[in-house]
């Protein structure tokens, strides 16, 4: 790669690695429910459910929504949609009104569990209700990885969790993955999060928890059973995988390891978890930069 | 089955393939008794059973609308026993009160929180409450409570055998027939819920499909719940105003009550959304259909029917039970599940809550106090009792309760001049001398206004049962250390004045002063400046103690 583009700010918008989601935001702008669902239910089911997941706040939405409901209350689609979409508007209680009607109705629905994990959370239903819920999730897929990383949120210190159910989860998550598939990450986001929560405000602490043997080793193995593993693939979600473990390789100062997989991204990224940083945009140009040799 | 009637109670007679058995029902139960006679129909039950030294095996009962006596054994261990027990509620053996009452008292009924909280401390709801009335119940209660509800009209039989035992003479005063206890309700909204533990009811029309509707839940609560409780239940209680309750509780592992709570939300919600498996309802009516014919075989079906004469509905034959069961499709069972999930009644664990899920807070105070004389807290002013024409009530730290002069199911009053008055909507005035300023005249209104029919005498509390008033815990910090500062200001004041007034005087013991007066100043001084200092002190370490 030319070292003229380095400076370029990377595109962290998910539309542009996934054309789906636009076509998805299409169709609901245009209010084509039925093309909304052909996308959906074409779509693997980490897909359709990280579909629900991007920002959908347009004005008008949940009306939307809500008339597709009424004409069919069973549609899961429509009830998760407008379940993530109250999450943020009229937040958790509206939103877990709608999906527990929606769980009832498809109790199969991965993307329905994976926004009750949530919801779970916001309203402090507790851990063995949270554990409930994965359980549910895990007998529909067992590595659904939006809703595992829900759940692992919820194991973590902040609502009331710790961080060695936190990590042995992730560890168990991973090790039950296929190889070269996302689910590993787990393992990177669960040492993010300690860093950030423990020793997020000095950066040598923070460096120091990741550089820990155990840690790294830990680290390195996530990457070879995922992004580096042969059989690792470009399918939805493997930006945010592939920006996680850049950023992890970043923080641990392996320069060629960052360098190749911010070169794999290329213009792409995610914003979480350079965020735990500052800007996500000018932290990952001010990384790239070094990674490529560009000075510290 | 044949319709009969035994010294003018009717009965059903029903020939069975086991033992012979018979039972003789009454309609009283706990839902007839006034808060302040809860547990009487209890005593009764034992105290006309006690000492009858019958051969065969009995058994007796009290639920929520029945009671009965029932035995199985020889026609002449059934007649021993029935007869035996009409003939002590003629001539109850009221010598015997005091030693059935203390093994009465030492077997308290299992306490089920949702009909308190459903129709409040009246009613079916009394079945909530302790059986506070058994220790000042008298003979004449006894006498009383027996005249009225263990009549003959008031008494149905059942035989499970081939003929009516030969000799059996049912003697039993006339009286009247009683209708079915009034079902109220406290709830403003349903579903509704309180918080308690994890379960859930509800009141419906009884029915078949309502009783289907039933046993597809209890395989579902089952089902969801497996994994997360030590056992669930689910129950249905069909009650002579033809309506019927729902009952469902679990006890959940440890750790696992949200989860619990969780799964039951969530069953209740699937079945309230129509999703009712046509095959599992077929599973269930072909079992139901089974326990019929095993009912019917074993004469487990007559209690039921003889309930069904108490209440004026005439006797089901097998086959009309069998048709009207079979019957039953998944989409009437839809029907009843979304009736029953209307008008339910959630327990949730201590500390979770069930808005998200969608269920109303059941009330759990007064909306207001009746207005009236003001009595302060002691020690803290936020405290507050509150007596006039209509009712009592308290307020204060985010509480209102009130009960009305009207309304009021029972009053418990201790020797020590504590009194709690529970209003017929549950809600629970304690009023105790102790917390609040000139209490005394509100206790003595108290008993002056409720009649002595709904007060109960409790045994004499430990010291350290009755409340001591505490301060506020907002707002005394601050006073405290106002107070404690002033002292030690004028603590310093006098203190230094006696100095300076001792130095003077030694210092300047050939001047004109008399030594008299500065003595006198010497020793006011020390006395206020001590006096000061030892109250300042006292607050100071007052306060340090309540912070740890």
């Amino acid at each position: 790669m030319l070292p003229a583009m380095l400076p370029r700010q990377p595109v962290l918008d998910p539309a542009a690695a996934y054309p789906l989601i636009t076509g998805l935001r299409d169709a609901l702008d245009s209010g084509d429910w039925p093309a909304c669902r052909a996308l959906l239910d074409a779509a693997g089911p980490v897909e359709r459910t990280e579909l629900t997941t991007v920002g959908l706040a347009e004005p008008g939405l949940a009306t939307f929504l809500r008339g597709v409901l009424d004409g069919d209350p069973g549609d899961g689609a429509a009830a998760v949609l407008l379940g993530r979409h109250l999450l943020g508007a009229d937040g958790p209680v509206a939103a877990e009104r709608l999906l527990v009607d929606a769980a009832a109705r498809s109790p199969r629905d991965p993307a329905i569990w994976t926004t009750r994990l949530s919801t779970a959370r916001e309203l402090r239903l507790g851990r063995s209700e949270a554990d409930r819920r994965y359980g549910r999730l895990a007998e529909i897929d067992p590595h659904h990885l939006p809703g595992q990383r829900e759940y692992l949120r919820q194991l973590c210190p902040e609502p009331g969790g710790d961080w060695e159910p936190a990590h042995t989860f992730a560890r168990t998550a991973a090790e039950s993955a296929p190889p070269g598939s996302f689910g590993p990450v787990l393992i990177a986001e669960a040492h993010l999060e300690h860093r950030r929560a423990e020793h997020g405000r000095r950066a040598s602490a923070g460096r120091r928890y990741l550089a820990a043997d155990e840690v790294r080793a830990e680290l390195y193995e996530a990457a070879r059973r995922s992004v580096w593993h042969a059989d690792f693939r470009h399918g939805h979600g493997w930006v945010r995988v592939t920006s996680t473990f850049a950023m992890v390789f970043a923080l641990l100062d392996d320069r060629p390891a960052a360098d190749s997989l911010l070169t794999a991204l290329g213009d792409l990224g995610s914003a979480y978890p350079w965020d735990h940083l500052g800007d996500p945009g000018s932290v990952i140009v001010k990384y790239r930069r070094r990674a490529a040799g560009g000075g510290t | 089955m044949r319709r009969l009637e035994v010294d003018g109670i009717p009965a059903v007679l029903a020939p069975v393939t086991g033992p012979a058995h018979a039972g003789l029902v009454f309609r009283v139960g706990t839902a007839d008794e006034p808060l302040a006679r809860r547990g009487i129909t209890r005593l009764v039950e034992h105290l006309v059973t006690d000492g009858l030294g019958a051969t065969g095996r009995t058994s007796w009962t009290t639920g929520p609308e029945h009671t009965w006596f029932h035995v199985q054994g020889s026609p002449a261990e059934t007649t021993e026993f029935l007869t035996g027990v009409c003939a002590a509620l003629r001539n109850p053996p009221l010598d015997r009160l005091a030693t059935v009452r203390d093994l009465v008292r030492g077997a308290q009924p299992e306490r089920d929180p949702l009909p308190m909280w459903r129709h409040g401390a009246r009613g079916f709801g009394v079945v909530s409450y302790p059986e506070w009335a058994l220790p000042g119940l008298t003979e004449e209660h006894l006498r009383e409570w027996i005249a009225r509800w263990f009549t003959r009209d008031n008494a149905a039989l059942w035989l499970a055998g081939d003929e009516v035992p030969e000799g059996l003479r049912l003697d039993l005063p006339a009286g009247a027939r009683q209708s079915p206890p009034p079902a109220a309700t406290t709830l403003a909204a349903t579903p509704a819920w309180f918080a308690g533990g994890v379960g859930w009811d509800t009141v419906i029309t009884r029915g078949p499909g309502a009783a289907v509707f039933a046993n597809v839940l209890e395989r579902r609560v089952h089902r969801e719940l497996r994994d997360l409780t030590e056992h669930s239940r689910t129950e249905y209680v069909p009650r002579s105003d033809g309506t019927a309750r729902i009952l469902t509780v679990a006890d959940p592992l440890p750790g696992r009550a949200e989860a619990a709570l969780g799964g039951l939300v969530d069953v209740l919600a699937a079945v309230r959304a129509g999703q009712i498996d046509p095959d599992e309802v077929a599973a269930v009516v072909k079992l139901t259909c089974e326990g019929l014919r095993d009912s019917e075989s074993r004469g487990a079906r007559l209690p039921g029917q003889a309930f069904n004469l108490l209440a004026g509905r005439e006797v089901q034959t097998l086959e009309e039970a069998l048709a009207e069961v079979r019957a039953v499709t998944a989409a009437e069972v839809a029907r009843v599940a979304s009736e029953a999930y209307a008008a339910g009644l959630l327990m949730v664990p201590s500390g979770s809550t069930a808005e998200w899920a969608g269920y109303t807070a059941a009330p759990a105070m007064s909306e207001a106090v009746p207005p009236g004389r003001v009595h302060r807290g002691r020690r803290d002013r936020a405290l507050r009792l509150i007596s006039g024409d209509e009712g009592v009530g308290v307020t204060g730290h985010g509480v209102v309760a009130a009960v009305r002069w009207d309304s009021c199911a029972a009053l418990l009053a201790w020797p020590d001049g504590g009194r709690r008055l529970i209003g017929e909507d549950a809600v629970t005035v304690r009023v105790e001398p102790t917390l609040y300023r000139g209490a005394d005249r509100v206790v003595r209104e108290i008993d002056a206004r409720i009649p002595q029919r709904l007060r109960i005498e409790m045994p004499p509390r430990d010291r350290d049962h009755i409340p001591q008033p505490e301060p506020a815990p907002r707002d005394s910090g601050p006073r405290r250390y106002v107070t404690a500062a002033v002292c030690g200001v004028l603590a310093l004041f006098f203190l230094s004045g006696g100095l300076w007034i001792l130095v003077q005087s030694l210092a300047g013991a050939e001047t004109d002063n008399p030594r008299g007066e500065e003595l006198l100043a010497l020793a006011g001084s020390l006395v206020f400046g001590a006096l000061f200092a030892r109250y300042c002190w006292a607050t100071v370490r007052e306060s340090d103690s309540r912070r740890g």
